[in-house]
């Protein structure tokens, strides 16, 4: 797979995920217009990485009390451009999130100024990584790839694990943001709206792979969370997931090639 | 206690007079058409399609498409209930954006007849169907049955009670998925057939010893490892596992006349004026459609001359209890109930 092709999948994918994003209230009509607003959102990447620039340097002149370092957080949510890369690319929207809490950690628990630092440098990485991601989803977006999507939705087994997998990524992204209820809650219901809606004709492929993944969906992966493991470990388990629905998604494509014409 | 073989000859013994109220909806027989003998579709129509069936609608869908390429076919996905309430939304701000309603279960069905806005379909069509899945207003597509698996290393069919009801008293390790659409649709008909105290005292008395999963088929896998003995799920999950693991050691018993064997289908309103929507449901009760959903879904084909899935009784040989599917609207009793046995 090349690179257009992962950026078509994660951004026609993700724009499928628009609507429980503009559940939160956060979204606005700005992400319809991504073009019109590279801008905005290149200025807004450059004043997160002065603010978090300045909390740091704060921590590093003043220590803990001084620095604030809650402020994070509040910057993040101050943006437009937080809703475009929540619309258009969740996983590096993940690891913004945990960037952020690792900054606002290091400092919360007075690490060595070169631990801030470090975790100062993965979250400059993620933001021109995002921003990186919104241009493209931009430029798709010109050409109207991504409201086709949109109006579509799933409507094979097979478009039904890509969506399971965003979904699975949406969960990086809520536990990253330190909202493990919700990311639960999304575990749940992608078992039980999309899983559980294709797992009855891949148990006929692979009854040990559907064993394994009713296990990941609900014991594996609400322990992680409900355990409070860190966001690699969760991931490491969502992207353990993701591997298994690609081959589930495979044995899929397979019957459907094997399947009798309905008339 | 009272045990018995699973489906003994003579289980049909009485079925006729304990067929859902449907029946009485008498009509002349038509047997079921092929797809030869239909007009072809020409014109717009929007669906609203319930989410589930893991893409199988779509599949009969995209062939309708094929071979009527006059037809415009729209359709908007969703949750089979959320769907529902939007169409009743809709309704009573005037709006009908829908020309059909394909549900995955009968019970949003109902919303949308009790709510007036159901087409009434013709004789002929009502009368392709199996005597007790003519209904006025809406045409059952396919069935499924209410079941009891079993795992086959601890139990017999003759170990599982007759009666859902004389599970509670039994010693049997027992799963269920409470949370589950189906499930909670059983208890609706159990609410229906035993009234409310009996269902609140049996949901309490499982309460107490079920271990709860959150799907059906996860429930029916359990009981297959011989994590617990019995569960309670819709038919084609067992038949499926059984596909893809032909050693499972797990079958299907059925109790008799009770909740505990419902046959529950999904369905199709007609929305929209005119002959379009009227002859899209006639391809779905075509032998073809209904082959196709019996061998690629597992579900109960219910119109005459179309063999059942394999591995699953003729509904002949079950007896289903009298129950107006689209009563199973009403959930809202049936999770109070289900609340204040601790059971959600």
């Amino acid at each position: 797979m090349n690179v257009h092709t992962i950026y078509i999948s994660l951004i026609l994918s993700a724009l499928l995920l628009t609507g429980q994003a503009q559940a939160t209230g956060t979204v606005g009509d700005h992400v319809n217009d991504l073009q019109g607003n590279l801008d905005n959102y290149t200025e807004e990447v450059h004043w997160i990485i002065d603010k978090v620039d300045g909390i740091v340097n704060t921590y590093q002149a003043r220590g803990r009390e001084a620095a604030g370092a809650d402020g994070v957080v509040d910057i993040w949510e101050a943006v437009d451009f937080h809703s475009a890369i929540e619309t258009n690319n969740v996983p590096i929207y993940a690891s913004i999130w945990q960037g952020l809490f690792g900054v606002k950690t290091a400092i919360d628990n007075q690490e060595h100024i070169e631990n801030v630092r470090e975790q100062q440098a993965m979250l400059e990485q993620s933001l021109w990584q995002a921003l990186g991601a919104v241009k493209m989803a931009a430029n798709y977006q010109q050409k109207g790839l991504l409201a086709t999507v949109e109006s579509t939705g799933a409507s094979t087994p097979v478009e039904t694990m890509d969506e399971i997998k965003q979904l699975l990524d949406r969960v990086v992204a809520k536990f990253a943001e330190w909202l493990p209820d919700e990311a639960t809650n999304i575990v749940h219901d992608t078992y039980l709206t999309r899983f559980e809606g294709v797992e009855g004709m891949l148990i006929e492929q692979d009854a040990a792979l559907v064993e394994d993944l009713e296990k990941d969906f609900n014991v594996t992966l609400p322990l992680a969370i409900k355990d409070n493991l860190s966001v690699d470990e969760v991931r490491g388990v969502v992207l353990a997931m993701q591997a298994k629905l690609d081959h589930a998604k495979s044995l899929l494509v397979e019957a459907e090639k094997n399947r009798q014409d309905v008339f | 206690m009272k045990r018995r073989s699973l489906l003994k000859a003579g289980a049909l013994a009485g079925t006729l007079s304990n067929l859902p109220p449907a029946i009485r909806y008498s009509l002349a027989d038509t047997p079921a058409q092929s797809v030869e003998q239909l007009p072809p579709l020409e014109g717009e129509l929007t669906m609203y399609l319930g989410r589930g069936e893991g893409g199988l609608y779509e599949s009969i869908l995209d062939a309708i498409r094929k071979r009527n390429p006059g037809l415009e076919l729209g359709i908007r996905r969703g949750e089979t209930a959320a769907l529902g309430n939007t169409i009743v939304a809709e309704g009573k701000a005037g709006i009908r954006r829908a020309d059909l309603f394909w549900a995955v279960d009968s019970g949003a069905i109902g919303l949308v007849d009790d709510a007036g806005l159901a087409r009434a379909l013709p004789k002929d069509l009502i009368g392709q169907l199996n005597p007790e899945f003519r209904y006025p207003h809406w045409a059952p597509v396919s069935g499924r049955i209410r079941t009891v698996p079993y795992n086959t290393e601890r139990l017999t069919a003759g170990d599982i009670p007759e009666q859902i009801m004389a599970l509670a008293d039994t010693d049997l390790k027992i799963g269920w998925a409470p949370a589950y659409g189906a499930f909670q649709s059983f208890v609706t008909a159990m609410r229906l057939l035993e009234g409310n105290d009996a269902t609140i005292k049996w949901l309490h008395d499982m309460n107490s010893r079920a271990t709860s999963y959150a799907g059906e088929l996860g429930m029916v896998m359990a009981v297959e490892r011989g994590e617990v003995d019995v569960g309670f799920a819709n038919h084609y999950y067992t038949l499926r596992l059984k596909s893809g693991k032909p050693d499972a050691r797990v079958d299907l018993a059925f109790t008799k006349n009770d909740a505990g064997c419902l046959v529950n289908a999904s369905g199709i309103v007609a929305l929209g004026d005119g002959d379009l929507p009227i002859n899209f449901i006639r391809y779905l009760l075509t032998r073809e459609v209904q082959s196709y959903l019996a061998r690629e879904a597992y579900e109960i084909p219910l119109v005459s001359g179309v063999e059942p899935p394999q591995g699953l009784p003729s509904l002949n040989d079950i007896s289903p209890p009298a129950v107006d599917l689209t009563r199973l609207a009403d959930l809202r009793p049936t999770l109070d109930l289900m609340r204040d046995a601790g059971v959600l």
